[in-house]
């Protein structure tokens, strides 16, 4: 039979980059909760994540830093995606409801394309790694690759505080109000365009988040969000649309999905098993986990 | 006679370019009235409220509120004016709590901790039922505490001027009574002027002090309550529906 050795290892592993999964989740199914549209260039914030992250390390702060360029990559995405939103997404979102998520559509699908091609012509189509020069670090007895363990206590800060946020602050009332009833907010007082600024910019900074954290792991390259954004959207299927809990024990059980998977059936076929687990989800239960069976904007 | 609070004159408004809904509406609401809109189905008795709330924007005419014009601000530059909006649907906000919801709708005064403390307290005061379910989620209220909920959230300003939407509509006629209280509590703790569109034309008549009646997009008739009997309502009506 298996080791319990390795049984744990798969565990460990598998709730590590499940835990980051859940972050490119999260930041899809918030920006829609609160904009009710799907931003589809959301692997390309990603992208930009780890690229500031390789040339923080690599151009500016040097190695021994790579802890102060993660919230400093972060950040540089949040503010990008503020810039996003007000040239490109709010105009649309002054007018009435419409066909907005289909203008949504196109804009973040043509972003998608534009921000690809301008890391490609300006850094070319060469694969970076930041490096890391973080040791192994032991897990109970088990050794795991340093970068992962912080990315994953990084990942864990994240959430927390993206939680505190949420629950605590009367800018986390404002964005839970706003999923509920965009009239609502209105009627308060409240400027709702705003809030979808907030809500975009913390959406992608999340993207960006993972894109720094796993540069080390899965590298830097003009599309290296792709296969975090595909993850990210079986999240989302598989935890329900506009579930935040949703995303992240979707996240979770899809990053120990593909770890049992890897380790017991073939690593060669890692990105298979969370389709086999997307399907049987649509199969059983179409509305995800955790999401509704419908939502009014 | 004194500068009325809302002055609408000969707006035009269209979701849609080309259709419009509002053909040259005007009314005036004074400081400390209560007046009530009335007007066949797609008259844009509704359209006028959102109109005024800035929801949507008139593409001629101008609205005025205490003197300064309003038409094109945004809602919540409007609301900060002391304007307040209660949409004819159900406007809470189901899972939060009670008292998250009197929490959003004081927004504007978030600021000033011990006066919005000061405001939700009042509020608990004039509806003890809210008070009760505090900690409960807004979507478990009844269809009567959620329309209680709507109102009070939209009374932690103390707006000047509250624009109520077909508040009585889908709800039980001894609900709907309760309704039109809780508006005159609203107006007179306040206290607030109130500008209701209403389809329950012969309660809504018994609370209001003036009346206009709309259709196609402008006024058809206005006056004082008393000009507005039952007989003579019933006659504009049917001059509305048969042209």
């Amino acid at each position: 039979m298996f080791s319990t050795e390795l049984v744990v290892q798969t565990f460990i592993s598998g709730t590590m980059i499940g835990v980051l999964y859940a972050l490119m989740a999260l930041g899809i199914t918030f920006i829609y909760s609160i904009m009710r549209m799907i931003n589809w260039a959301m692997g390309e914030f990603y992208m930009i994540g780890s690229y500031l992250q390789y040339a923080l390390v690599a151009l500016l702060l040097g190695p021994d830093l790579w802890w102060l360029a993660i919230p400093i990559s972060a950040a540089g995405v949040f503010l990008f995606g503020l810039v996003v939103q007000w040239s490109l997404l709010k105009p649309i979102f002054r007018k009435p409801p419409e066909a907005r998520d289909d203008y949504a559509t196109v804009v973040t699908l043509a972003l998608l394309l534009l921000l690809r091609s301008l890391a490609t012509g300006l850094a070319g189509p060469n694969q970076f790694s930041p490096g890391s020069d973080l040791p192994v670090v032991m897990v109970g007895p088990l050794p795991m690759a340093g970068a992962r363990v912080a990315a994953f206590v990084f990942a864990l800060v994240a959430l927390v505080l993206f939680y505190l946020l949420l629950r605590y602050s009367w800018y986390g009332l404002a964005l839970r109000a706003t999923s509920q009833s965009r009239v609502g907010v209105q009627t308060a007082g409240i400027d709702v365009l705003g809030v979808d600024r907030i809500a975009f910019g913390i959406g992608v900074a999340l993207a960006g988040l993972a894109g720094a954290l796993l540069a080390p792991v899965f590298l830097v390259y003009p599309t290296n969000g792709l296969i975090t954004t595909v993850k990210g959207f079986e999240i989302v299927v598989i935890g329900g649309l506009g579930s935040i809990p949703g995303a992240l024990i979707a996240g979770v059980l899809l990053g120990l999905i593909e770890s049992f998977g890897a380790a017991f059936i073939d690593s060669a076929y890692q990105n298979i098993y969370g389709f086999a687990l997307v399907l049987l989800i649509l199969a059983l239960k179409p509305t995800g986990l955790l999401g509704e069976r419908g939502r009014e904007a | 006679m004194s500068a009325p609070l809302l002055a609408v004159d000969d707006i035009h408004a269209a979701y849609q370019s080309g259709v419009d809904i509002l053909q040259g509406m005007s009314l005036a609401v004074p400081v400390g009235g209560f007046v009530l809109v009335i007007g066949p189905n797609g008259a844009g008795k509704s359209t006028l409220l959102k109109t005024v709330f800035g929801l949507l924007s008139p593409h001629r005419g101008g609205i005025s509120f205490d003197g300064r014009a309003i038409a094109g601000l945004a809602p919540h530059e409007i609301k900060r004016l002391g304007v307040s909006y209660v949409p004819q649907e159900l406007n809470t906000f189901p899972h939060l709590t009670v008292e998250e919801n009197l929490r959003v709708g004081g927004w504007t005064i978030r600021n000033d901790a011990a006066r919005l403390r000061a405001r939700i307290a009042r509020v608990y005061e004039i509806f003890p039922v809210l008070a009760e379910r505090r900690r409960d989620k807004a979507g478990g209220l009844s269809g009567g505490q959620g329309r209680m909920l709507s109102v009070a959230r939209e009374m932690i300003t103390e707006p000047r001027l509250m624009l109520v939407d077909e508040p009585t509509v889908g709800l039980a006629p001894n609900l709907a009574e309760q309704v039109y209280e809780l508006l005159q509590t609203a107006r007179q703790s306040i206290p607030t002027t109130i500008l209701l569109v209403d389809q329950n034309v012969s309660d809504a008549l018994r609370h209001a002090e003036d009346v206009v009646m709309m259709n196609l997009g402008r006024v058809k008739a206005a006056g004082p309550v008393v000009e507005f009997g039952e007989a003579r309502v019933r006659e504009l009506i049917q001059e509305c529906l048969l042209g």
